[in-house]
């Protein structure tokens, strides 16, 4: 056992792990809410990383500018995605089962607009560092994992301090458990709703562009939601907690898998701990509820 | 009037659970509305707080047609404390009593009225930074009250609050009750316990199949022949 290898491979699943949770924390805050899981979140997601894109090659925007353009553009765009193909059925009372119908259908309708008018192409951004790697004593550490993990973890503290310390995250936290309850204290639902997809869309605006800067743009990269799908399950879907650990833990997994064992493994291992999570704790780590998981 | 329903009705799918139901409701007093289990008293308050919609008839506020969103009509003074408690099991109670509150602005009548809830309800500061999940039964009832009255209401709904709490609770419960009547609010109880309800109110009004089929003086009431058996479990003889 190399315990330099085993290092570097640990802080490269923490780094990918780490943007996992700033995917998931979107799909569990909705769900959280809302009970159904978004899966236009990936759309998102991917619409995030061409924003972040074209803010470097076109504009020249520097990485934190173009992270905040991302942020800004995937709040409104998840804002207008409620808008448009939940509102409607939320004033109808539809069943979850309508809302996730709706949220496929406008998954794949961004993949194909992208594909559309920016083309199939794949999209290389703009190389950041001219050393790809930092080395303390032994240990090589990728700039770019570095910058993934600081920029993941900064988000994701911001989110879990609005959610815990403010007023209105207090808000969340009571719809969240039922939003009966949290209307008849007066808190108005479509505020909540909108705050919630909003913050949804700012993660995902900063896990597009850098999942967007470690390996290529393309229209359908929002598929590796898939993965923070998993680790919003495995953390007890609906629970912001749980959505970071599991998929930090998806990420430590996976590395730990390809790294030791065979990279072919990389994106079967998630769907085997997805179907072991469900058949031995269908809550997952942090869940409260053993309802089913639409 | 503060609160005057007409002719409300309200249909759940095929049930017609609400048919043509009158209540006034003036200032200053406690009017109850008795009644057996599935004759529409919980309706009636999920009317008003705009939780379940009418389809037929008006509910006035000061004169003026009632808002008919549910935070839009806590907005306006009128608060339930839902049936079943509905208290945030995952916040702490301070929590709780702080989402009473969430709509006020004045910073220093919500901490006047947070003494006043913790005075009338010590457990509560005793157990204000737990979970309000951990709390027993009388309790999470206690932070109901409490959290509605954090609101600052002028008209409090009370939806069965002594419901499935201990004997003993259910005296602690009607005497705080009349503690808050005190303190000047206008209150609206929906009671199964009829003797009890009937011993607190002003007025009173008997629901039956969604029927208003009696009202009066709660005095009156309770000394009535068809009440006493039907609801007090007197026997006439």
């Amino acid at each position: 056992m190399n315990v330099t290898f085993f290092i570097q491979v640990l802080i490269n699943g923490i780094a990918i792990g780490s943007v996992y949770a700033l995917m998931a924390v979107g799909y569990s805050l909705v769900y959280s809410i809302m009970s159904f899981s978004n899966f236009a979140h990936g759309g998102v997601i991917m619409l995030g990383a061409y924003i972040g894109y074209y803010s470097g090659a076109l504009f020249g925007l520097p990485i934190w500018a173009a992270i905040l353009a991302a942020m800004l553009g995937c709040g409104l765009i998840a804002i207008t995605i409620e808008r448009a193909a939940y509102n409607p059925l939320r004033k109808r009372n539809a069943p979850p089962l309508y809302y996730i119908i709706s949220a496929m259908g406008t998954s794949i309708l961004l993949e194909n607009l992208i594909v559309a008018t920016i083309g199939p192409n794949f999209k290389t951004y703009p190389p950041l560092f001219t050393e790809r790697s930092i080395e303390i004593g032994k240990i090589a550490i990728g700039k770019l994992d570095l910058l993934m993990l600081v920029i993941s973890a900064v988000s994701l503290f911001l989110l879990v301090f609005l959610i815990d310390k403010t007023k209105i995250g207090m808000a969340i936290r009571a719809t969240a458990y039922n939003l009966r309850a949290s209307s008849l204290m007066g808190v108005n639902p479509d505020t909540v709703i909108f705050i919630v997809f909003g913050l949804g869309g700012a993660m995902a605006g900063v896990a597009g562009v850098l999942f967007g800067m470690r390996y290529v743009v393309y229209p359908q990269i929002g598929i590796i939601t898939n993965k923070a799908f998993v680790g919003a399950v495995f953390g007890g879907l609906g629970s912001l907690p749980g959505a970071i650990i599991g998929s930090v833990l998806l990420g430590i997994i996976e590395v730990m898998a390809s790294a030791y064992w065979s990279s072919n493994l990389q994106n079967l291992i998630a769907f085997v701990l997805l179907i072991f999570v469900l058949i031995v704790r269908p809550s997952g780590i942090m869940g409260v509820s053993t309802e089913d998981k639409a | 009037m503060m609160l005057q329903i007409k002719n409300l009705n309200v249909h759940y799918g095929g049930i017609h659970a609400l048919r043509g139901v009158d209540i006034e409701v003036e200032r200053g007093e406690i009017v109850t509305i008795i009644g057996s289990n599935g004759a529409g008293k919980s309706t009636l308050i999920n009317a008003i707080s705009g939780v379940v919609k009418a389809s037929g008839g008006t509910i006035l506020h000061d004169g003026k047609e009632l808002a008919k969103k549910p935070n839009l009509i806590v907005k306006e003074g009128i608060v339930q404390v839902p049936e079943g408690r509905l208290i945030f099991a995952n916040l702490t109670v301070a929590d709780n009593l702080a989402m009473g509150a969430y709509l006020r602005k004045d910073h220093d009548g919500i901490a006047k009225d947070l003494e006043k809830v913790y005075t009338l309800f010590p457990r509560l500061l005793e157990r204000k930074s737990q979970l309000a999940g951990t709390l027993s039964g009388g309790e999470q009832q206690m932070l109901a009250m409490g959290r509605g009255l954090m609101s600052d209401p002028e008209l409090l709904l009370l939806d069965e609050p002594s419901l499935g709490l201990a004997p003993l609770l259910v005296n602690t419960i009607f005497e705080i009750i009349e503690t808050i009547y005190k303190m000047g609010k206008t209150i609206l109880l929906v009671e199964q316990n009829a003797y009890k309800a009937l011993a607190v109110a002003n007025r009173a009004y008997v629901l039956e199949q969604g029927r208003v089929v009696m009202e009066g003086p709660a005095a009156q009431l309770a000394g009535d022949p068809t009440i006493q058996e039907a609801y007090l479990g007197k026997r006439t003889t």
